[in-house]
């Protein structure tokens, strides 16, 4: 648990707040909260990278989050934390029942699994009358008081999500998860329940997908099934493969890029997908370590020749 | 608790099938307390089958197997490496992008609760096996014979009864299979840890084994000391390869 | 009994168009050991090709029969063209990673999505009858096109069922698909072998796409819904298996069928997804799946 870079995720994480309280404009608050949103689904895309595994039902994760707390908002009438904390908690539960049946396939099954669950979820959310059928739920509001601060409360509840997720990392959990990734068979020789070990990463990940949908919802106030398709997904892996996967910080630069970027993009009357797509090729052909890779290797080059 | 010299392990009519193909036929042995046994064979003996079934990987088609003195028959490979047998693989049995620090503190985590300990079991092991210089350095890039020796500290690493080494010295030069064996010695006598030795290296296992079962086409030939496999005919026949089908 | 027997046409009909999809999917996943989400684009772009020469050359006094297949001809090969480039350009440096070459698919699922529907417009586009009339199967009536389209799809199954298990090159491609290093040891040029399977695979998809434009409705977005189901059938039937693709989609285009008969269409989707659980809880290899 030693040299976990305490001082730079503080300097980090108060630059980011600090830079929520200049946020006065509509427009601007939502690309913030977007960014924190999207840097957290990244975050939690990464984590199951982590033990080599692509998690597409990540998107499925969102979905649950955003429409448990959307339910316990609009229906239940619960307190705002209480709600926020529902959709991490029940994408939680659904992912350790979800992973003790897939997690014991591998590779593209996985894969595809977490597809195809994405599609099954967002059918349900259709169907049931209760969650507002194919048009959504509306009028999921946080706190008037909190109104203003929105922008700084969902940066401030990613930025310790995505800290946890880096704690654990660090941990001797995240080393049984990087060995899962380079031999599962020799992790099992020597007493650990593997199973176990990726069900737990993986719950562990849908807690932080089941909060980014949380925070959703509450940043939207309008949820529908639409907004929780394969793309979310597919949007996670843009930010994780441009941004580089390597380290923590490389999902939430791609974030930052590609939103801002992405945002710009479409106020010229830019194609999104044209933009996310091209976007995840170059970087997958020309950055296979992406933006933060690319920085490394830089500032290796520059203070190699300083010496 | 079971008496002092009650064998660690022990098979009775192992047999396993693939097909029409019998691996392991009917197989009787044992492996006792504190000693390095050496399981040999000429090639396709069974000597693999074997290893995968009393590490259960594989499940026997009949007979029983009994780690510790428990019936293990079908158990699967996290409960009796839970138990003590801690066995390697024949191939990149390590993990490649991780530091050897790091691979080591791997075999410590199911067994040591706390943290500090098991850093401080890390350095006792890496330097048993001489892979203290290394420990910062990622174990894909290391040369060939200090990755066999980073296979062997993730196994030891886990403190088992009984380590099961499936060819450990498979490329290594001479320096280095001394080296490895006077290892497995250190193993023996200081931890009291018995050690499965499958090896195709036959000065080596006639040099530190205690005692040697002989497989050949999936059948028990011979068991003995080296002294005494040595001078069997059976055991020389099977491996000059006269008399073949007798 | 009527209803059963136009249940198991329909079921036969989809399921015809999934097995072509599947047949590829499974050959990529087998030679490449890839997962190319982009396989439904070349599926796509062919259709709009026939749904749009079609009517073009039409209007320029064909006959509509030629006119169609010509248009098979041109929609093929621009999709088959699509396939080479993205084999050039991309999934060569991805044989063999499964994580880098799905990525670098779904890049290429959005860039096309945005590109199609910016080219072709949202709009659908009604291709013109080409093989009027209905014939009647056990008392069923079914539309000579669709007819035509399982008869195709048969032929084509069959020739490459016959290709892979009698010819040199299937052979070859079966070899790599078990074991690469093994085959390319026994001097099969695994290089040469990637692409082969790549564009045959891109070949089943273009034939699909073009076979199905003339019976349903084509937009850009046409082949996303088939992909899933073909992903689901090479799941259920074994990722790399080929008479698994072909069980699996029967499968899943049966389940479909009746689901949405019996139930309705949105209760048959989660049926399809069910059945895959139950699959992998019971063989998390797939029905068929070895490797």
């Amino acid at each position: 648990m030693d040299n976990l870079k305490l001082p730079w995720w503080l300097a980090g994480t108060a630059f980011a707040l600090a830079a929520t309280f200049l946020v006065r404009d509509a427009y601007i608050a939502s690309v913030v909260n977007l960014i924190a949103i999207a840097a957290l689904t990244a975050a939690s895309l990464r984590f199951v990278m982590l033990m080599g595994e692509l998690n597409f039902a990540t998107a499925a994760f969102v979905g649950i989050g955003a429409y448990a707390t959307g339910a316990a908002i609009t229906i239940l009438n619960w307190p705002f934390l209480a709600a926020l904390l529902l959709g991490g908690v029940v994408a939680c539960l659904v992912s350790i029942v979800f992973g003790y049946i897939t997690l014991r396939t591998k590779g593209p099954y996985f894969l595809l699994i977490g597809f195809a669950f994405t599609e099954a979820v967002r059918i349900l959310y259709s169907k049931s009358s209760a969650l507002g059928g194919t048009s959504g739920m509306i009028g999921i509001f946080p706190p008037a008081a909190l109104d203003a601060w929105m922008p700084t409360f969902i940066m401030a509840v990613s930025a310790l999500l995505i800290f946890g997720l880096y704690v654990l990392e660090r941990s001797d959990f995240g080393k049984i998860l990087t060995a899962i990734r380079d031999n599962e068979n020799v992790a099992r020789t020597v007493g650990l329940d593997i199973l176990l070990c990726k069900i737990a990463c993986f719950a562990a990940a849908s807690f932080a997908a089941g909060i980014a949908g949380s925070l959703h919802a509450f940043a939207n106030n309008v949820i529908s099934p639409g907004d929780f398709s394969f793309l979310v997904a597919a949007f996670a892996l843009a930010y994780v493969k441009v941004g580089g996967e390597d380290n923590v910080v490389g999902p939430v630069v791609g974030s930052v890029l590609l939103v801002i970027l992405g945002s710009y993009a479409l106020g010229l009357g830019g194609q999104e997908h044209i933009f996310y797509g091209g976007a995840i090729v170059l970087a997958v052909l020309a950055l296979p370590h992406g933006v933060t890779g690319l920085a490394k290797r830089g500032f290796a080059a520059l203070s190699g020749r300083g010496r | 608790m079971q008496a002092a010299d009650q064998p660690l392990l022990t098979t009775k009519g192992l047999t396993r099938r693939f097909g029409g193909l019998v691996a392991v036929s009917n197989l009787d042995f044992e492996i006792r307390p504190r000693e390095i046994l050496g399981l040999i064979g000429p090639n396709g003996a069974g000597k693999s089958t074997t290893f995968n079934l009393i590490s259960g990987f594989y499940k026997p088609t009949a007979g029983e197997l009994f780690v510790f003195g428990r019936n293990c028959t079908g158990k699967s490979p996290l409960a009796i490496s839970r138990m003590g047998l801690v066995r390697t693989f024949q191939h990149g049995s390590l993990m490649r992008s991780m530091s050897v620090r790091d691979n080591i503190l791997l075999g410590t985590i199911h067994g040591v609760g706390r943290g500090a300990r098991r850093r401080e079991r890390v350095a006792e092991t890496a330097e048993m096996l001489g892979l203290t210089p290394y420990l910062a350095d990622e174990a894909g890039t290391l040369p060939h014979g200090l990755q066999r020796l980073v296979s062997i500290g993730i196994a030891f690493a886990a403190r088992p009864r009984l380590l099961c080494l499936d060819e450990p010295l498979t490329g290594l030069n001479q320096t280095e299979v001394a080296n490895t064996l006077t290892v497995l010695q250190r193993i023996r006598d200081e931890f009291g840890c018995s050690v499965l030795l499958v090896e195709h290296n036959m000065k080596a296992v006639m040099s530190v084994c205690d005692r040697i079962v002989v497989l050949h086409h999936g059948q028990h030939l011979a068991t003995g000391t080296p002294t005494e496999i040595r001078a069997n005919g059976n055991v020389i026949d099977a491996y000059l390869g006269h008399r073949h089908g007798h | 009994m009527q209803t059963t027997i136009q249940l198991i046409l329909t079921s036969l009909q989809i399921g015809a168009v999934y097995i072509l999809f599947s047949l590829g999917l499974t050959l990529i996943f087998g030679v490449m050991r890839i997962v190319n989400f982009a396989h439904g684009h070349l599926f796509a772009v062919s259709a709009l090709v026939v749904a749009y020469t079609v009517p073009w050359l039409a209007s320029g006094g064909i006959p509509v029969l030629p006119a169609y297949l010509l248009s098979v001809l041109a929609g093929v090969s621009v999709a088959m063209a699509l396939g080479f480039l993205m084999y050039i350009f991309g999934f060569r440096g991805f044989r063999r990673d499964m994580v880098g070459s799905f990525i670098l698919s779904i890049g290429l699922v959005l860039l096309l999505d945005g590109i199609l529907l910016k080219t072709f417009g949202g709009a659908v586009r009604p291709v013109p009858e080409i093989l009027p009339g209905t014939v009647t199967i056990l008392g069923a009536a079914v539309t000579v096109q669709r007819f035509a389209l399982c008869v195709a799809a048969v032929v084509i199954t069959g020739v490459l069922y016959l290709a892979l298990t009698r010819t040199k090159l299937g052979k070859a491609l079966r070899a790599v698909s078990i074991d690469h290093e093994a085959a390319m040891m026994q001097g099969i040029p695994y290089n040469r072998m990637a692409l082969a399977g790549f564009m045959i695979a891109s070949a089943l998809a273009a034939l699909a796409g073009a076979l199905i434009a003339p019976v349903t409705i084509v937009s850009p977005v046409i082949g996303a819904d088939y992909l899933i189901k073909g992903f689901i059938a090479v799941i259920v039937g074994g990722l790399g298996s080929v008479p698994g693709a072909i069980l699996g989609g029967l499968f899943v285009a049966a389940i479909e069928t009746f689901g949405a008969f019996y139930f309705d269409p949105s209760s048959a989707s989660i049926g399809i997804f069910l059945l895959v659980i139950v699959v992998l809880l019971v063989r998390p290899k797939g029905l068929l799946g070895h490797g």
